[in-house]
């Protein structure tokens, strides 16, 4: 399973014959009865920090994978748009590869696993950076790399990044940004920390806006798994044919995926999953497999260490009934694939 | 192991839901427990040919594709009418009719609104486990459209009704190559009202040739069939017709390998 070579787009027979595949796949009676199991697990607790993020139903729960090939196979509540809140920091990571180059951006933000919360105030001791792109320091640091003339390119660049990855036109949910905004006085903190330092440069405060804008943006379960198809296609969105990043650039973002991608989780999530994946406080994870496709998970509740309860448990179940964990020798992903090309009987 | 079988045409007037609804009552009385579901939302019909009355239906395949009760809760036994006595106790032969609704909101919403098509597969799942069915035969909407192919993406077999007619000819072959892009395992291919006269064997080169698939059966254009004018079931009615004897052949065929 080469990661090198993106499926080429499909055409319109193709893609009308894919969702009827799709729709008709034994995968999606998988997702069915996962979704009706796990929909009766009512743990965990919906974030609360601000406002907007309360108003969400605990009852919410879809389930999306989509294929390298650019089927998608879905069951629940995949349309209900939410906030992508921190699982935005892989895809703007990526993005500043692409506009700085790896160096350029290892001088400011390391690779380095914390056991830390993702709100944490820890620099490295000797290099002043923040730990890696995954904690919040780290994600603001990332933002302060994004290339712009000013500040509204710089937002319109970001947000065009994330269309490519969806495939469809994307919006901010304003009213998240602002209360985010008017309440993230931890970050402000970190960021005037990381100026301090010189970890940041003159723009610091437009690059935390340009944070806080990057949390509120609004998609869906069916999103976040074309978007993990995209980074399992070598960085070409598989709807679209669009690339989103260079096949160079991905490898970096999942690894940080893996090592760092599920908060103070990270280390039983690649040691039982195995599969690189970003959570958001709204109850979104994407994951990836690697040549295989995206999967997308939204439910709001949220366990201790702020992951979606619904989304970990769904994950977890998936990669071990197909066999993704992505350091299994030998099967990686091949009895999904199977399941997905495979008729009924 | 269950069998799922769509019955196709490309254009209308075939005589696909007389052919689908004779071969599901022939099946049956094998001694089999087989259901109809009439896919054709837009313009249903199927269930004329039982007998069935659609105001006697509480709920119909909408009511299921709209969230509004279980797709068991749109099937009707009507074994007794189409088959005749069974013994209460007795789980074989039985036959159910999933129908669509005919009331002109309910077609307009879907014309509007369309519906999910994964949807639709759930409940043809639900409908063969829970009525613990060995055959489901889908009739579907002339055409080409999604639950037609999604119906032949479901489908152990697909039996494709044309008649000898350049149009269904030509039409015909946009099907047969859909259903080979959905790698359906086994295509039928029925030409049906067959006018006395014609050469048959030429007939059936012609057909084969054309879609590079064996002709499954023609059958024989029939005066009484018109004249029942789908008013009953023409297998019951005139059992040793040639064109019922032919259908009996074609459905033995479905039910072998």
């Amino acid at each position: 399973m080469s990661t090198n070579q993106p499926a080429p787009p499909i055409d319109e027979v193709g893609a009308l014959l894919g969702r009827m595949r799709s729709a008709a796949s034994p995968v999606r009676d998988v997702l069915r009865e996962l979704h009706e199991r796990l929909s009766k697990d009512d743990s965990g607790e919906v974030a609360t920090y601000i406002p907007e993020l309360a108003k969400a139903n605990p009852g919410w729960f879809g389930l999306s994978i989509c294929t390298v090939d650019g089927n998608t196979i879905e069951f629940g509540d995949v349309s209900q748009p939410f906030t992508i809140q921190s699982i935005s920091k892989a895809f703007v990571y990526g993005m500043a590869l692409e506009d700085r180059g790896l160096e350029n951006v290892l001088a400011k933000v390391g690779v380095e696993p914390t056991g830390d919360a993702f709100n944490s105030i820890v620099l490295d001791e000797i290099s002043n950076r923040p730990f890696n792109p995954m904690v919040n320091a780290g994600a603001i640091a990332t933002c302060d790399l994004i290339n712009g003339a000013d500040h509204p390119e710089r937002v319109a660049r970001m947000l065009n990044m994330i269309r490519t990855y969806c495939g469809r036109e994307i919006h901010i949910d304003h009213s998240v940004f602002l209360s985010e905004r008017m309440t993230g006085h931890r970050n402000r903190a970190m960021a005037h920390l990381m100026r301090n330092f010189g970890m940041m440069g003159e723009k610091f405060e437009e690059s935390l806006e340009l944070y806080f804008q990057q949390c509120s943006i609004l998609v869906t379960a069916s999103d976040l798994a074309v978007m993990g198809a995209t980074l399992a296609n070598a960085g070409v969105n598989p709807k679209t044919g669009e690339r989103a990043i260079s096949a160079d650039n991905v490898k970096y973002v999942l690894s940080l995926m893996l090592t760092c991608g599920m908060y103070d989780y990270a280390g039983e999530w690649a040691f039982r999953v195995g599969l690189p994946a970003k959570s958001g406080v709204a109850g979104g994870i994407v994951a990836v497999i690697p040549g295989v496709g995206g999967i997308g998970v939204f439910s709001p509740p949220l366990d201790a260490k702020g992951n979606s309860v619904r989304g970990v448990r769904a994950c977890t179940e998936l990669s071990q009934r197909f066999g993704l964990h992505c350091l299994a020798t030998g099967s990686g992903g091949n009895a999904l694939l199977e399941a997905l090309t495979a008729r009924r009987r | 192991m269950p069998k799922i079988i769509s019955t196709h045409s490309f254009r209308g007037g075939t005589g696909k839901s007389n052919t689908t609804a004779n071969l599901a009552v022939l099946t049956a009385k094998r001694g089999l427990r087989v259901g109809v579901i009439d896919t054709d939302i837009q313009s249903p019909g199927i269930h004329v040919i039982f007998g069935f009355d659609p105001k006697s239906a509480k709920s119909s395949l909408n009511d299921y594709l709209w969230g509004r009760c279980r797709i068991e809760e749109a099937a009707y036994d009507m074994t007794e009418g189409c088959i005749g006595q069974v013994h209460t106790g007795d789980e074989r032969p039985r036959l159910f009719l999933i129908p669509s609704s005919l009331r002109t909101g309910e077609i307009a919403r879907v014309l509007r609104e369309g519906y999910d098509v994964a949807k639709l597969n759930d409940g043809i799942h639900e409908l063969v486990e829970g009525l613990n069915l060995d055959v489901l035969f889908i009739d579907t909407h002339p055409g080409v459209n999604e639950e037609t192919l999604l119906s032949i993406a479901i489908s152990d077999a697909l039996v494709l009704t044309l008649r000898p007619d350049q149009q269904d000819f030509q039409g015909t072959a946009v099907t047969v190559e859909l259903a080979r892009r959905l790698e359906v395992p086994r295509m039928f291919v029925v030409v049906n009202k067959v006018p006395e006269g014609i050469d048959q064997d030429l007939l059936r080169e012609q057909v084969e040739a054309a879609y590079q698939c064996q002709v499954a059966a023609l059958l024989p254009l029939s005066n009484e069939m018109v004249k029942l004018g789908s008013g009953g079931l023409f297998a019951n009615r005139y059992p040793d017709h040639p064109l019922s004897v032919s259908l009996k052949r074609l459905s033995d065929e479905l039910m072998t390998s």
